[in-house]
């Protein structure tokens, strides 16, 4: 599958090239507003997450007067060391790390098993239930309804609240689905005759061939589980102690604008919470920085996978 | 014995036997057949399911009880063994329930299974009859407020009949041949296999849908859904005749239609941006802005907020810009302001997702065949004439696809974004439907049976709208999307 993408690549390249050898000075304007326009969406793109970044590095009395914007002064890390003696920031880290680790594992093992058991054409049902599992991403019975569900289960205020209802993920066994029908049948087939049963050829045959888009579902779904904080507001409201890192960082936010709208609509503000507001930006911007590197890092791996995973998704399952 | 009377394997009572294990089974995650709830004290949306997973799920509802003395320990304890006995047995009625789909030998051994079941569900039951009656003769049952759950009843017949069903089946069944041993053919053993995984999604994707009951009661979360506060289409009524709250409706589906129109009048800027990015002539160049701006689509809408306050607040990067070039004199916090909102929240949606969007096009775009090009070239074609009578007819089919999507999505635009944008400056802007459903039924007072209809109306008509598009599909392309 990539080879087939790269050679593309090369042979668009090629004909690129080709179209090129007689450039007209019309083709150069074009192509340099064209890159320009490119240039300028691309910083856009990054220039907020590197502003993000050296406002956490800078010296914080020029940051709480606004004045670090286009290069860092004073470096120095101690905003991300102070964060390590807040509790319920590293606790929050703990459960965002728990819950990706956890959720993501637990998912990928269910969308490869049931991907692969609804390829199995001797299933009693098994058109049927294929249906009955992937109708459910297209309707949903609405927030409420979801919630009072989940309490009554006995998921609100409780750690597998994150983990048991994302378990079965509709679009992933699709795409488990398109992959595993697209292996060689001969395989299985030879190894069902020597004997094997279905765990045994699930997990000898189907696990490691399937690797490349278990991968993609892997990062997609982390990343999924790294970000969502609706589900701690909602699910984990009286449970402080499962808060995500994001939710942690909802509530920073949403207190430093409060006390930023305080500051402007009354003018006069007292020293104790001018000095709240100010630290409150530098360590909701900290905060944010922290959330954003476990991204940053996964990312070139969402790069290589992304374009086959969506690819395989465009094909109908 | 006479052999026509004896039961094949899968005649009428075995399947009816099937039925009645499956039904036993889920209602151990069924609030309302919960036959432990025995005091008004404990939280009435809760199922049987919950009590079994530990006892101090249980003594968390009586901890006041318990530190008055208005309740002892042991009717406690005895409600919690009660459902974890009934929690047990169920958990057999679901092996026996596998056990049944065998051959003749497993199908008797499955039948014994189910009636120790039974016996133990009835125990079970029995025992939470017991501590109901510890509970009336509590020190202050005034205080405790017990109430005899009718989910005692529903345990006991579902049991008893179990019982007589697994006596009648095991005298009925052909005894198995001496030599035969216990299997399973493929087809239920694959069935078995995936039975835990539709149980989650009957569980987490259908379960949910009985919760649009709520919108014809008047429901308080904690206190039980009885017939005395039901109240029928009271809620319809009240969301179309009531003056004040027809005028919220229209103002939440205002912003709702204006941003899903916004967004909808502009989803060709992805397709654009892949065009013209196609043509762009240094690979290197193309994959650095391809990768660099599709980074904003992978954070989450907390941290584009993180990323908004860093910039937009008062002491940010945007005021030290207008300051500087001396547009303003003094910086304000431009996210308290509600100015504009619909055109801002299209503008951060737009830089989260541009460069995302573009990547399905520009995958189409490698795909069209390069002779197109190059015979175009022969016959002079332009750069723009090429680029409008070759690509964009190629992605016009993805184009079309995800408009339709588009347009069946537009009441749902999504709830993250607008609520961490939200304060009390720019709520009345920014408030669209699944935000508002969230304002509603979850924050304040919470009003469960409106937002209840609100969603459960939204739901409808998005369903009505995705097949709607999806026929439209099929009409002008042949090809279906869903």
């Amino acid at each position: 599958m990539s080879g087939d993408n790269t050679a593309i690549e090369k042979d668009r390249a090629v004909t690129h090239n080709t179209y090129f050898l007689k450039r007209t000075p019309g083709d150069w304007v074009f192509t340099i507003i064209n890159g320009l326009i490119f240039t300028v969406f691309t910083l856009l793109c990054t220039f907020p997450i590197y502003y993000l970044f050296i406002n956490t590095i800078s010296d914080n009395r020029l940051v709480q007067q606004g004045l670090i914007n286009l290069y860092p002064v004073g470096i120095h890390f101690e905003n991300y060391i102070s964060l390590l003696s807040v509790g319920e920031l590293i606790n929050a880290a703990f459960i965002s790390v728990s819950r990706t680790v956890v959720g993501t594992l637990v998912m990928v093992l269910a969308s490869a098993f049931v991907g692969y058991l609804v390829t199995q054409q001797k299933m009693l049902g098994r058109k049927l239930i294929y249906r009955f599992i992937i109708i459910t991403m297209y309707f949903n019975a609405g927030l409420i309804p979801w919630f009072l569900n989940i309490m009554m289960l006995g998921l609100t205020n409780n750690f597998w609240g994150y983990i048991i209802p994302g378990i079965v993920a509709p679009f992933n066994i699709i795409l488990v689905k398109t992959y595993i029908e697209s292996l060689p049948k001969e395989l299985e087939e030879s190894a069902f005759i020597d004997g094997a049963g279905y765990f045994t050829v699930f997990r000898s045959i189907i696990l490691p061939l399937s690797k490349p888009i278990l991968a993609t579902i892997a990062v997609f779904g982390a990343v999924g589980h790294w970000n969502s904080f609706v589900d701690s507001i909602i699910l984990m409201g009286s449970e402080p102690r499962l808060y995500t890192l994001q939710h942690r960082l909802y509530m920073y936010l949403n207190m430093a604008t409060n006390l930023s709208n305080l500051m402007d609509s009354t003018g006069n503000i007292s020293e104790r919470d001018l000095a709240a507001a100010l630290n409150g930006r530098i360590t909701s911007l900290t905060v944010a920085m922290v959330s954003i590197v476990p991204i940053l890092m996964v990312y070139p791996f969402m790069q290589r996978f992304f374009q086959k995973g969506l690819m395989m998704g465009a094909v109908k399952g | 014995m006479d052999k026509t009377i004896k039961i094949k394997s899968n005649d009428m009572p075995m399947i009816i036997f099937r039925l009645f294990l499956v039904f036993a089974f889920l209602s151990a995650f069924i609030a309302a057949f919960n036959p432990a709830r025995l005091s008004e004290l404990i939280n009435s949306s809760m199922s049987l399911f919950t009590y079994a997973l530990s006892y101090s799920t249980i003594a968390n509802n009586f901890i006041r009880a318990l530190n008055q003395g208005w309740i002892e320990q042991t009717p406690l304890t005895m409600l919690y063994i009660g459902s974890l006995v009934c929690a047990l047995s169920l958990a057999l009625v679901a092996a026996s329930f596998c056990l049944s789909l065998g051959n003749i030998k497993m199908k008797r051994l499955g039948v014994k299974f189910s009636f120790g079941a039974a016996l133990l569900g009835l125990s079970g039951t029995l025992v939470l009859r017991i501590a109901y009656s510890l509970f009336q003769n509590s020190p202050n049952p005034g205080r405790i407020e017990p109430v005899f759950p009718v989910g005692i009843w529903v345990y006991a017949v579902m049991f008893t009949v179990i019982a007589a069903f697994s006596i009648l089946l095991y005298i009925k069944l052909p005894k198995a041949a001496a030599d035969e041993e216990y299997s399973l053919e493929p087809k239920y053993r694959l069935f078995l296999m995936i039975l835990p995984f539709l149980v989650l999604v009957v569980l987490f994707a259908y379960l949910p849908l009985a919760g649009w009951r709520y919108a014809f009661f008047d429901y308080t979360p904690g206190h039980p859904l009885t017939w005395d506060n039901f109240v029928g289409f009271k809620w319809f009524q009240f969301l179309f005749n009531n003056p004040a709250q027809r005028a919220q409706i229209v103002r939440v589906l205002t912003n709702t239609f204006a941003l899903s129109g916004i967004g909808l009048a502009t989803s060709w800027l992805p397709m654009v941006f892949a065009i013209f990015l196609s043509e762009l002539r240094s690979t290197k160049f193309k994959r650095t802005v391809q990768t660099l701006t599709t980074i904003p689509n992978y954070i989450s809408w907390v941290l584009v907020y993180g990323i908004a306050f860093a910039i937009f607040s008062t002491e940010g990067f945007f005021n030290w810009f207008l300051v500087n070039t001396g547009i303003v004199e003094h910086g304000t916090n431009h996210l308290l302001s509600g100015s504009n909102m619909w055109l801002k929240m299209w503008a951060w949606g737009t830089w989260k997702g541009l460069g995302w969007g573009a990547i399905i096009y520009i995958a189409s775009i490698s795909s069209i065949d390069q002779q197109l090009y190059e015979a175009a070239m022969v016959d002079g074609a332009g750069r723009f004439k090429r680029m409008w009578h070759i690509t964009v007819p190629g992605l016009l089919p993805t184009f079309f696809v995800l408009l339709l999507l588009g347009i069946s999505n537009v009441l749902s635009n999504g709830l993250d974004q607008y609520l961490v944008f939200e304060n009390h400056a720019n709520r009345s802007t920014i408030e669209v439907l699944d935000l508002y459903i969230y304002n509603l039924g979850l924050t304040g007072n919470g009003n469960i049976p409106l937002s209840t209809l609100i969603g459960m109306l939204k739901s409808a008509i998005s369903v009505i709208l995705l097949f709607s598009a999806n026929r439209l599909s099929k009409f002008v392309r042949g090809e279906t999307i869903v």
